[in-house]
């Protein structure tokens, strides 16, 4: 157990001070490793922010149905009447217009206008949730509603909400293949500075396999190499990361004050961000396995 | 300790370095390998140490098939094994005591414990002011000196030299075979392959004599 850690102490201060002989060959591996990462992780907290922005819209398929603007009180009940004969709606609300309206003048961007107006232009309205989400049982459905009496317009209002949601899963998938992408060039960066290692320390891995030592021993410093060099690469990309979204955060919280709502980007979490620097180490220690193990052991040197 | 067993070690290619060969070497013993160059003396110590394995035969080592053992074992033999070599295999960048405390630091040594047999090698062969040195600026002879220091770092009970005295003057080789001689003193088995046949007349050792990998009686 003490040789196992005096092992590993020696192989970290070795890694380092190695890294440190070495200052600009350092830098610049742990400068491709960080804008690779930081590319898939500034995209990825992009989206994130998009998928929150769309939370706070309905996903839900919905259909709004307005009625005339002389419906009567008692049309109104005569619909819901009808509403409630139908099986294939989840559910159903009324909106009165006053409501709507009051509702509507809270809304983003439109306080000023509705402040303005003298009459209420909205009319009485019913939202309506179908049974099924298919936008095909929901086109039926909507079309159906619009035979009823005394309806104005029925519009399926959520579409648009399916389309961000279809396009928010498309950005997920084309982050999750830019990452994986990515790193395995990674992979690649490591194995390659590995590779440059050992054959700058050829003659002490001859003389160390000389005078006993293992496979263990020889890989060690190497695995230790690419995995602090993930770690430091893993590290200036959380800080890219950091610094991409501060700067975009000026530009959305001024656009924000344009729209009249007050949404902040919100940069890498800390779950996310230690994710990332875990897969980096993951990635730079697999890199450095693979090319020692390849060009250590399988070449037959003693 | 050391038991050759009908070894055979052919090269690929064909060339038969080494050809049926039996002896026995008992603890304790200081035994010389002549020979031409060429007649397989390396290849007999390399046999020893597992860095080639036997064709036909088998080399027993402390009663271990050496010939056959799984790779992972073979780092702990070798630890077991001090390893002289004819060009040294020092590393240059980096001082003569770290060189010393390669070996110590493979086999786990506490730093403190390291440190101090480490001098007490450096010291035995003469080398501890030069401890700070690069081996670089070092001569042949203590070149040679710092290889054997490095080999017996870590007390091993058998020490295998290709040619320790091969590129030296004749004091200097007296030196170093005085050295091998205190080793021996204390209980170390030796393994000395060399060409030179006054060297091995003055300390009237056992020798084996190899000629075109067949071992002469």
């Amino acid at each position: 157990m003490k040789t196992w850690l005096a092992h590993h102490r020696q192989a970290i201060v070795a890694t380092l001070a190695r890294m440190a002989q070495t200052p600009f060959a350092t830098v610049f591996a742990v400068i491709a490793i960080g804008v690779a990462l930081s590319l898939p992780a500034v995209l990825y907290v992009l989206l994130n922010n998009a998928t929150r922005l769309a939370g706070t819209l309905p996903a839900q398929p919905e259909i709004s149905v307005y009625m005339r603007m002389d419906a009567t009180n008692a049309q109104i009940d005569d619909l819901r009447q009808r509403l409630k004969a139908r099986t294939d709606l989840a559910d159903f609300r009324f909106v009165p217009r006053d409501a709507a309206l009051v509702e509507l003048s809270k809304q983003a961007g439109v306080a000023d206008i509705s402040a303005g107006l003298t009459q209420n232009p909205l009319p009485d309205a019913w939202v309506v949730t179908p049974r099924e989400a298919q936008p095909e049982a929901v086109a039926r459905i909507a079309t159906a509603l619009q035979a009823l009496p005394y309806i104005d317009t029925v519009k399926q209002d959520s579409q648009w909400a399916q389309r961000l949601n279809a396009i928010l899963g498309l950005g997920q998938e084309f982050v999750t293949l830019l990452a994986g992408l990515l790193g395995a060039a990674l992979v690649a960066v490591s194995g390659n500075t590995i590779r440059l290692q050992i054959l700058t320390r050829r003659a002490e891995i001859e003389v160390s396999q000389l005078i006993g030592a293992t496979h263990r021993y020889i890989r060690r410093p190497f695995l230790y190499f690419g995995v602090l060099q993930g770690l430091f690469g893993g590290l200036t990309a959380w800080v890219i990361v950091t610094l991409s979204i501060y700067l975009l955060d000026r530009r959305v919280a001024d656009l924000s004050v344009l729209y009249h709502t007050n949404f902040q980007l919100q940069s890498l979490g800390l779950i996310p961000g230690l994710i990332l620097l875990l897969s980096a180490m993951l990635l730079g220690g697999l890199g450095a396995y693979l090319t020692v193990t390849r060009t250590l052991f399988q070449s037959g040197a003693h | 300790m050391i038991r050759f067993d009908s070894v055979t070690k052919r090269y690929p290619g064909g060339h038969d370095a080494l050809q049926n060969l039996s002896f026995e070497i008992a603890e304790g013993e200081m035994v010389f390998l002549a020979g031409h160059s060429g007649a397989g003396k390396s290849t007999l110590l390399k046999l020893i140490a597992a860095i080639e394995r036997p064709t036909a035969g088998s080399v027993l080592v402390n009663n271990q098939n050496v010939g056959k053992m799984r790779r992972g074992a073979v780092p702990y033999l070798r630890r077991n094994i001090g390893l002289i070599f004819q060009d040294h295999k020092l590393l240059f960048d980096r001082s003569v005591i770290q060189n010393i405390l390669l070996p110590l630091q493979i086999a786990g040594f506490s730093r403190h414990d390291a440190a101090s047999r480490a001098r007490a090698a450096l010291d035995k062969v003469g080398l501890l002011k030069r401890e700070k040195a690069n081996p670089i600026t070092l001569s042949g002879g203590e070149q040679q000196r710092l290889c054997i220091a490095r080999a017996v770092v870590s007390r091993p009970a058998l020490l295998l030299a290709d040619e320790p005295t091969g590129n030296l003057d004749a004091d200097y080789a007296r030196d170093i075979m005085d050295m091998f001689k205190a080793f021996n003193q204390v209980g170390v088995t030796l393994v000395i392959a060399s060409h030179d046949e006054d060297a091995i007349r003055t300390y009237a050792g056992r020798v084996l004599h190899l000629d075109h990998g067949v071992l002469q009686s």
